[in-house]
């Protein structure tokens, strides 16, 4: 049984101006045999993934997936067929040698744990020869790139960090040798939901930045249609079911197996394929921690707004404290609210109502380049979204 | 003489992980008890050599047991008793270390459980049987008392050289790989750091195992402590036994000790 | 060989049972010890760290040392050899209880007091069964080690295999030296694993089969 899936016509999401350092993909007649099996694993497959597309690999547990994705570092020999990337045929390349130019990150990042977090993230730099100095200057690059301050983290070790936080260093550490193509595979399955939205939200202001060819291993069809921009749907023995946009794939599932797969609901769906930064945000009065309180509570009177977005040094939201609160303090504060819901531009209005509703909150604070403010969205947006999509579903 | 704690790898699946923890207790103690655990078995033993020399510079012996226990005497026992320690320690090392690796290495991966199976079978053999089977075969002397040594303690390195390897978490070896490190850089740069902890365990074991056992070298003329133990149970005299007896236990603690010690140190950050 | 072990046939027997009757009523008492021990100490983390550490320093110490030792007050015959081999048997079981109590989930140990049972039964009805396996595997070690230990304490003049390997090697040379060590030794080794598959099997059946793998 053979599957073509050409790369769906409908462009790459990239929009003309964006940043593309990714190859294409392209696999032909991909088979992979086990002996002693009657079915293959990946039997026969021939995919293309455009240059700077994040795809996303979705489909049951033992449908092939993630041994599709080993086969294209060739952690997995393939039996049969051949891989290109860019323009080389790598199917007979040392696979040594291959790897160390493709990102891979798994869950919970495999961090060495006898190894502090600069050494992990310098790996690959080490082994392909880069000297000292353009080794450390790349790993405080990237863990900056990841949100993590050099200085504090370089030579912790990983035991030392959260579950999110080790998972960055896994993605900064796939990216050191600043590779084309990238390969997740379910890296964020053993986080916690929020934290794994932020990471989401994570990849994909990175992506936008890097413009890498990603291919992402998943079973959580919310993160496939968030993170995508196509989604390649997947039955046993890796067969393609659909391979498309996920805007396409909610509003004309290919086959009952993918519509099944996508689950009932599909009008909230729709909130999953809204992103905040689609919406109209809020612009608030912002203030600099350890500014003085009264210019603050001044500038949000004038502005009619009753609470105030407290920023730190680098532009970053840590709390938003109400007038009332900040009249009774000299200076504003400069505490981390731990609990400040806090969501990306890419993020979705589904990922902005769960913050919501897990910090008992009527909003939150919308972020942008380098986790810098962008914004504050309201709880009435969503609604007001939701009622659209309900109203458009009726119609 | 096989008197020390044995690492059980592999048979009876369910006992199995609990054993192991266990018996990787000794390491987690000495990491969570620190320094202080560290303190108080040197402490032992200081006290236990001070004791010996004060009793024996003011004991009433007799001309026997002045000339078993002259200083000249004593210190040759001790000198036999720890090359005979070090000789073999050396030649485990270099047998089992790489053997169990390469047991743990793809192609031969299929044989380990056969070989855990011998040498766990092996291990139920009495020391002093293999010491005498040997002499039947090789005679009596330092080589043979070497070669039953190594025998009896290559098992615990080997096996916790391979425990240790195969402990080390499957994704991180894959990571490995997938980062574009070759095997053998994996080996060397992940798995066996990362196996370091359980593979000292096993060496520290080994060299408690071969300070006790080398005392039954007395009975194949392979000199060392038990030469004192065994002469004074022959002549029924009391001295010279627990003189002889006294010394091998301080020894044992002390070389258990710096193995602690260096498992200690040796011990990677970050873990 | 065959004719040296066929004529010896009563005599290989009647020590055969004399080792392993040693061995195994030192086991039993040695466990007991062992886990009585550890139940005094679990829940005091110091009381448990000197536990740990004696168990630790006492499988230093070398057997033939400890018969050494024990000769002196106790002279040559049976005592010594109990004592030195209940001693062995002992330490591995401790720390195992030890190792296995601590493993219990707290959580349980709060239910189980939670519906009103006592700590004696709490103890009894939920700690120990829980802990049983990792007790087990202590008990194993612990057989396996001193069935060796034993054959040590022949020289002591205590009973058992061990005399076969002791008298070969008095007779080293002569004929029936390497017969009489061989069936010292091989027949230690057999029932050291005949011991082992009967506390097995012993596991399989005692094992609360909620938490049998």
């Amino acid at each position: 049984m053979s599957e073509t899936a050409p790369a769906p016509s409908a462009g790459p999401v990239a929009a003309g101006d964006r940043h593309i350092s990714g190859v294409p993909i392209r696999l032909d007649g991909v088979t992979k045999r086990y002996p002693g099996q009657e079915q293959p694993a990946v039997d026969d497959v021939t995919l293309e993934i455009a240059a700077g597309e994040t795809v996303m690999f979705v489909g049951p547990s033992g449908c092939g997936k993630t041994t599709l994705l080993k086969m294209l570092n060739r952690l997995i020999e393939p039996t049969s067929g051949r891989i290109h990337l860019g323009d080389e045929d790598v199917t007979d390349q040392d696979a040594d040698q291959l790897r160390r130019r493709i990102g891979y990150v798994i869950q919970a990042g495999g961090l060495f744990p006898h190894m502090t977090v600069g050494t992990n993230v310098g790996m690959v730099p080490r082994m392909l020869k880069w000297d000292k100095e353009r080794t450390a200057a790349r790993i405080d690059e990237l863990l900056d790139l990841v949100g993590l301050d050099p200085a504090v983290y370089r030579d912790r070790y990983p035991r030392e960090l959260s579950g999110g936080q080790q998972q960055r260093v896994g993605v900064a550490r796939a990216l050191a040798a600043d590779p084309p193509i990238l390969l997740m595979d379910e890296p964020f399955g053993a986080v916690d939901p929020i934290t794994r939205q932020r990471l989401q939200d994570e990849l994909l202001r990175i992506q936008e930045e890097l413009g890498k060819t990603i291919v992402f291993v998943t079973h959580d069809f919310d993160e496939a249609v968030k993170l995508g921009d196509k989604i390649v749907v997947f039955d046993v023995g890796a067969r393609v079911v659909q391979y498309d946009t996920p805007e396409r794939i909610l509003a004309e599932p290919a086959e009952d197996y993918v519509a099944d797969f996508v689950g009932a609901g599909a009008t909230l769906k729709q909130l999953t394929l809204t992103r905040v930064g689609d919406v109209d945000l809020v612009q608030v009065t912002t203030a600099v921690a350890g500014s003085p309180s009264a210019e603050a509570v001044a500038a949000a009177r004038a502005a009619g707004d009753d609470f105030v977005v407290v920023l730190d040094a680098r532009g970053r939201p840590i709390s938003w404290p109400t007038v009332a609160e900040l009249t009774r303090t000299a200076t504003v504060p400069q505490t981390v609210d731990e609990r400040l819901p806090v969501v990306g531009l890419r993020s979705t209005l589904n990922d902005a109502l769960d913050t919501m509703l897990a910090a008992s909150q009527g909003g939150v604070v919308v972020t942008g380049r380098r986790d810098g403010l962008a914004g504050v969205m309201a709880v009435e947006t969503v609604m007001a979204a939701i009622q659209r999509s309900r109203t458009e579903a009726a119609g | 003489m096989t008197a020390a704690p044995e690492v059980r790898a592999g048979d009876a699946p369910e006992p199995a992980p609990a054993e192991e923890t266990a018996r990787h207790a000794d390491p987690s103690a000495a990491g969570g008890g620190g320094w202080r655990a560290l303190l108080l078995q040197p402490a032992l033993v200081v006290l236990g050599v001070v004791a010996f020399l004060v009793w024996r510079l003011t004991a009433d012996l007799s001309d026997t047991e002045a000339r078993q226990l002259g200083w000249a005497v004593l210190g040759d026992s001790i000198r036999e008793h720890l090359a005979l320690t070090a000789v073999a320690a050396v030649i485990v090392l270099l047998i089992a270390i790489p053997l169990g690796i390469a047991l743990t290495r793809r192609p031969l991966r299929r044989l380990s459980p056969l070989v855990v199976g011998i040498a766990n079978t092996g291990q139920a053999a009495p020391a002093i049987g293999l010491f005498v089977l040997l002499a039947t075969w090789l005679g009596f002397g330092f080589g043979t008392t070497v070669v039953a040594l190594v025998v009896y303690a290559a098992l615990p390195v080997l096996r916790n050289t391979m425990v240790g390897i195969e402990g080390v978490d499957a994704r991180l070896v894959e990571a490995g790989r997938g980062m574009g490190m070759s095997a053998l850089a994996v080996l060397l740069r992940v798995e066996l750091p990362l196996a370091v902890p359980v593979l000292l365990a096993g060496v520290r074991t080994a060299l408690v195992l071969l300070v006790g056992t080398a005392t039954l070298a007395t009975f194949i003329d392979g000199g060392g402590l038990g030469v004192l133990i065994n002469t004074g149970i022959t002549l029924s005299l009391d001295s010279l036994l627990i003189s002889g007896a006294v010394l091998v236990a301080l020894l044992a603690l002390a070389v258990d000790w710096l193995g602690r010690l260096v498992e200690h140190v040796a011990r990677p950050k970050g873990l | 060989m065959w004719e040296y072990v066929t004529e010896r046939a009563d005599l290989i027997a009647f020590q055969a049972v004399q080792h392993v009757s040693l061995v195994v009523q030192c086991v039993l008492l040695g466990s007991l010890i062992g886990v009585a021990l550890a139940v005094l100490v679990y829940r005091n983390p110091k009381a448990t760290a000197l536990a740990n550490g004696m168990s630790a320093v006492g499988l230093t110490i070398p057997a033939f040392a400890l018969l050494g030792i024990l000769l002196a007050p106790f002279g040559f015959g049976i005592t010594p050899a109990v004592l030195a081999v209940t001693f062995y048997a002992a330490l591995p079981v401790l720390r195992n209880a030890v190792v296995g109590l601590a493993g219990v989930d707290r959580a349980t140990v709060e239910s189980a007091r939670g519906i009103g049972m006592t700590r004696m039964a709490t103890l009894l009805r939920v700690e120990l069964p829980l802990a049983w396996p990792v007790i087990l595997a202590g008990v194993r070690v612990s057989t396996q080690m001193v069935m060796g230990i034993a054959a040590i304490a022949a020289y002591v003049l205590g009973p058992g295999l061990g005399g076969f390997i002791f008298s070969g090697l008095s007779r080293l040379g002569g004929a029936n030296a390497l017969n009489s060590a061989l069936t010292g030794t091989t027949a230690i080794v057999l029932l050291a694993l005949v011991l082992d598959l009967l506390l097995v099997l012993a596991g399989r059946l005692t094992t609360p089969r909620g938490i049998r793998v």
